[in-house]
């Protein structure tokens, strides 16, 4: 294997270096997808449906005929669009298609799309498009969806099951027979990322070539899909995306929208504008999370798991989204014997279609309601047994003597702090409830609770069990200019999570360069190579080992010059500050921009046999990745497999119902730490999302399909007064498969939270016996859980 | 101020923006945010809700904190408006804008103006302790940081201890 290290002491690597790409976002110099500005562009209103499901038919003439309307389409004016491909084999086939054909399945699906001189001519006359709906039959939970007679959403489909995968295994029944079982059953709700910039996109047709900006996490993958349903060469296609208002996983799929704005701009030959608003954004960009799981863990006499079984229930929306929504599952599935030595599991699955809102993505992906399971099931193990749940989990956690361990689903787990992480953030947590008791005593509506939760984090996934398709690379071209200064360009992205920071420290110091000198491009299928953008913590670990891979053969160049010019063996040779030079030397040196002059302008000066040039792509594929599940289930799914343990002491009121959190600790171990503050803003965002997630924000639906949460009154996204301080301390165990020990770390914050805050409220509340069985824990749920504490949640 | 009689669909407006007076012929239901990014291509404004609960598009409006998107184009009549690009110095930030990029109290950026916006607009001593920085910050939402720095770095732009 290419040599992956930095090219000598780290100068940057490891320190508080301030990002690069702020200054811009603070004065107003960003550009968002909103932001681009194009002569003669024009705007796109899409009509959507306010039923949830019926048969559609559509009239477009009076909406035609605005003052100001340039076009208005229906599904059956996009001839040339082909259906979005079905690649999961294993999956019922959507055959999803940007307009609704005939039929409506939730609310907010696209139905036409109004292009006027501006948004405001647009949505008149979106008001002006006469759609005519058939009503049917509405199914929203598992027990319509999955009833004998329920109405169908597919009618190509047996039933409204889109995954079907039940798994009995011989070794984990031999397991159960004799041992006492203990079940629980835990539901997630709908909620979802939700970033401050909704989606929006922009396209151009010019020369032949189709421009698309558009807010999104993968450009090259929104560009390969548009080659497969729009009538144009990938090579004709350059798909950019601008600063990204965050992405959580709502922006790696590839929308209705991207493919309507882009055949708008070739079908009328001018740009195309869509933005979306707030609205929409909350029943057209994705849902996530409604799981239930249902678990059993067969234990021994002391507690000790010995066997898990999940049977993961999860709804997916009406389906209607590409990448396909279902792998979330799959994910949860991986992490239903935690961070412990528990030898056997069986999962199996049961995903079904309902009349909302497509679920697909969110940070997470589906290890925190996992997590929600497995941490409360323990807890319950421990109840019932009458053990200790803090001592049953010493003995369950991975010990260091265990590595490399494979769990009983197949992660690969090769390096971390399992023991020392959960030692840590008890010490910490029990510190913080002793203060937390004294200074409430005496309160008598208020109850204090500990809770804690331990996690492993799959890290830089393979993208194929959600596509179908694309796997795991990622891809960094690095050129040396004759100045000298450096240009690298990735394949992955940012959506603010300090990605572009990353690449630039990463490549200085694995070429010996000052920060200053090296540019980032980001984010555009023109200057970028292939790569799967930004997503499931893997920019650092893939999109870093592509930058390593592609600066040890520029070193590798630069040696051979630079002992060529200095009359010295390569061996003698340092690259640091610039230069290249002799070792305990520092005057016998050589600039990189000689270097580069050498290499690009006279080159002359090369040695013999060397040809002209400084640039190098690289594609890294991490090693121990698999893309395929085997007959039991199993497959190492992530490429490196992090760890953390949260704790946290709420207050509750009793006689209100509220929660508040009064202190949050998270130990971290994500193996080195490229960029300390960067890492800790990825923890306390993380954590800050899903403490949302658990309290306060769902996507709540009536019986008939409707959405409750259409705006920021109803859909609470937490402020500064709802997130406490959150206190972090790291370990960092590297991981010995990875380069320079790297894992991610990007969506491990938000594994945490529903745990957590699950078991401190039933600490706080012990006295009446509850259980937490369901997410949100609002305060409505807290008082009824006071009046009947042992009812179980739907 | 401009008098109605009769409903009209167009009307003139004249106002300050960023201490340079502008004029333009508005629609009468043209958002203030829009006219802003649109009209006046500033688009260091940013629409995150569009109804007045984000926060992304606060502006100063005669130096009090508004949002821009429920206001309208022509409501800014007469008055003095303060964007992004209006606290920016010619080169580099200011002490608000240095110590959110010292204290790494952004990501991405999205909702960063609007917060630099409300913390310009306010009064430090009317929010003299962690708790009322909490507050003063409540009306403007970030889903990336968790707040914990964005709190960090108020307290550093306003000269005080940072634990």
């Amino acid at each position: 294997m290419t040599d992956l290290r930095l090219a000598g002491r780290p100068v940057y690597f490891g320190a508080r270096v301030a990002r690069v790409e702020d200054d811009r976002l603070l004065t107003g110099q960003s550009t968002y997808v909103a932001d681009v500005r194009l002569p003669g562009m024009v705007d796109v209103a899409i009509v959507r449906s306010v039923f949830a499901h019926a048969k559609v038919s559509v009239n477009v003439d009076l909406a035609r005929a605005v003052d100001g309307v340039l076009d208005v389409v229906r599904a059956a004016d996009l001839q040339d669009v082909s259906e979005y491909p079905d690649f999961i084999t294993y999956m019922q086939p959507v055959k999803g298609f940007p307009l609704a054909r005939d039929k409506v399945r939730y609310v907010g699906s696209p139905i036409a799309a109004v292009v006027a001189e501006d948004r405001y001519v647009a949505e008149d006359a979106a008001e002006a498009v006469e759609v005519d709906y058939d009503e049917l039959p509405v199914v929203t939970t598992a027990g319509s969806a999955l009833a004998e007679d329920a109405p169908k959403l597919f009618d190509h489909w047996p039933d409204n099951r889109i995954v079907n995968l039940p798994l009995e295994l011989d070794d984990v029944e031999d397991v159960f027979r004799g041992r006492r079982v203990v079940r629980g059953r835990y539901s997630t709700h709908r909620h979802s990322g939700v970033p401050m910039e909704t989606r929006g996109c922009v396209a151009e047709y010019r020369d032949g070539r189709l421009t698309l900006w558009t807010s999104a996490q993968s450009p090259h993958i929104v560009r390969t899909t548009l080659s497969y349903v729009l009538p144009i060469a990938e090579r004709d296609i350059r798909v950019v995306a601008p600063d990204v208002g965050g992405g959580f996983g709502v922006k790696t799929h590839i929308y209705p929208e991207e493919v309507l704005v882009s055949w708008l701009a070739i079908r009328l030959g001018r740009p195309v504008r869509w933005i979306e608003d707030r609205a929409e954004h909350l029943v057209a960009s994705n849902h996530a999370r409604e799981h239930t799981l249902e678990m059993e863990a067969a234990v021994d006499d002391d507690g000790t798991i010995r066997a898990v079984r999940c049977h993961l229930l999860h709804d997916v929306g009406s389906g209607e989204i590409f990448m396909p929504g279902i792998c979330p599952s799959f994910v949860a599935g991986s992490h239903v014997a935690g961070a412990y030595r528990i030898p056997l599991a069986e999962n199996s699955y049961t995903q079904y279609v309902t009349n909302k809102t497509p679920s697909g993505a969110y940070r997470g992906f589906g290890a925190p309601e996992a997590y929600f399971a497995v941490e409360q099931l323990v807890e319950k193990v421990a109840r019932e047994v009458g053990v200790n749940a803090i001592d049953l989990r010493r003995r369950m956690l991975l010990r260091d003597e265990d590595l490399p361990y494979t769990t009983a689903t197949g992660g690969i787990i090769d390096s971390g702090s399992f023991q020392e992480s959960f030692e840590r953030a008890l010490e910490l947590g029990r510190e913080a409830e002793a203060r937390r008791r004294e200074e409430h005593e005496g309160e008598t509506n208020v109850r204090i609770g500990f809770g804690i939760a331990t996690y492993l984090e799959g890290t830089a996934p393979t993208y194929f069990g959600t596509t179908g398709h694309w796997t795991s690379h990622d891809s960094a071209t690095i050129r040396i200019e004759p100045d000298g200064s450096a240009v690298v360009s990735v394949g992955v992205t940012t959506t603010g999570q300090g990605t572009t920071t990353m690449a630039a420290v990463l490549t200085a110091d694995a070429l010996g360069l000052p920060l200053e000198r090296v540019r980032v491009e980001i984010g555009d299928t023109d200057s970028c190579p292939y790569g799967l953008g930004g997503w499931g913590s893997r920019s650092t670990v893939t999109g870093g080992g592509a930058i390593l891979k592609a600066a040890a053969t520029i070193r590798e160049k630069v040696l051979r010059i630079a002992a060529h010019r200095l009359e010295v063996d390569e061996a003698d040779l340092v690259i640091e500050e610039g230069n290249v030079h002799v070792v305990g030397s520092a005057d016998r040196a050589i600039t990189m921009g000689e270097i580069g002059t050498a290499a690009w302008v006279r080159t002359l000066d090369l040695p013999p046999g060397v040809d002209p040039g400084l640039e190098a792509v690289a594609t890294y594929d991490p090693p121990l990745l698999q893309h395929v599940a085997d007959e039991r289930g199993r497959m190492n799914g992530a490429a490196a497999w992090a760890n953390a343990t949260h704790a946290a002491i709420v207050k509750v009121d009793v006689d209100t119902g509220v929660v508040e959190i009064l202190d949050y600790v998270v130990v971290h171990d994500c193996g080195p730490m490229v960029n300390p503050p960067i890492l800790e803003g990825q923890v306390q965002g993380g954590v800050a999302q899903e403490i949302g997630g658990t309290l306060y924000e769902h996507m709540a639906y009536t019986e008939d399909g409707q959405p409750l949460a259409t705006t920021f009154m109803d859909y609470l996204i937490p402020s500064a007064t709802e997130i406490p301080e959150i206190v972090i301390e790291h370990f960092e165990s590297p991981s010995p498969n990875m380069p320079l020990g790297l894992k991610g770390a990007g969506e491990g914050g938000c594994l945490g939270p529903p745990a957590t805050l699950a078991n401190a409220v039933v600490d706080a509340l012990r006295e009446f016996d509850v259980e937490i069985t369901a997410l949100p824990i609002t305060p409505a749920v807290i008082r009824d859980k006071i009046r009947s504490p042992r009812r179980v949640d739907a | 101020m401009n008098t109605v009689s009769e409903p009209v669909e167009m009307l003139e407006i004249a106002l300050t923006v960023n201490g340079v007076a502008r004029s333009a012929t508005v629609p009468v239901r043209k958002l203030l945010s829009d006219f802003i990014r649109e009209d006046l291509q500033l688009t260091g404004t940013h629409v995150g809700c569009e109804h007045g609960v984000c926060g992304a598009c606060t502006i100063l409006v005669d130096g009090d904190p508004v949002r821009s998107c429920i206001m309208l184009a022509v409501q800014a009549d007469g008055r003095e408006l303060t964007t992004v690009e209006g606290i920016t110095p010619e080169e580099g930030l200011n002490p608000l804008q240095q110590a959110f990029k010292d204290h790494h109290g952004l990501q991405c950026g999205f909702c960063t103006p609007g917060f630099l916006m409300t913390i310009t607009g306010v009064d430090p001593d009317e929010y003299p302790d962690e708790q009322s920085i909490r507050e003063m910050l409540s009306g403007n939402l970030c889903r990336c940081t968790g707040y914990q720095n964005i709190v960090t770095a108020v307290k550093a732009a306003w000269g005080r201890p940072i634990e």
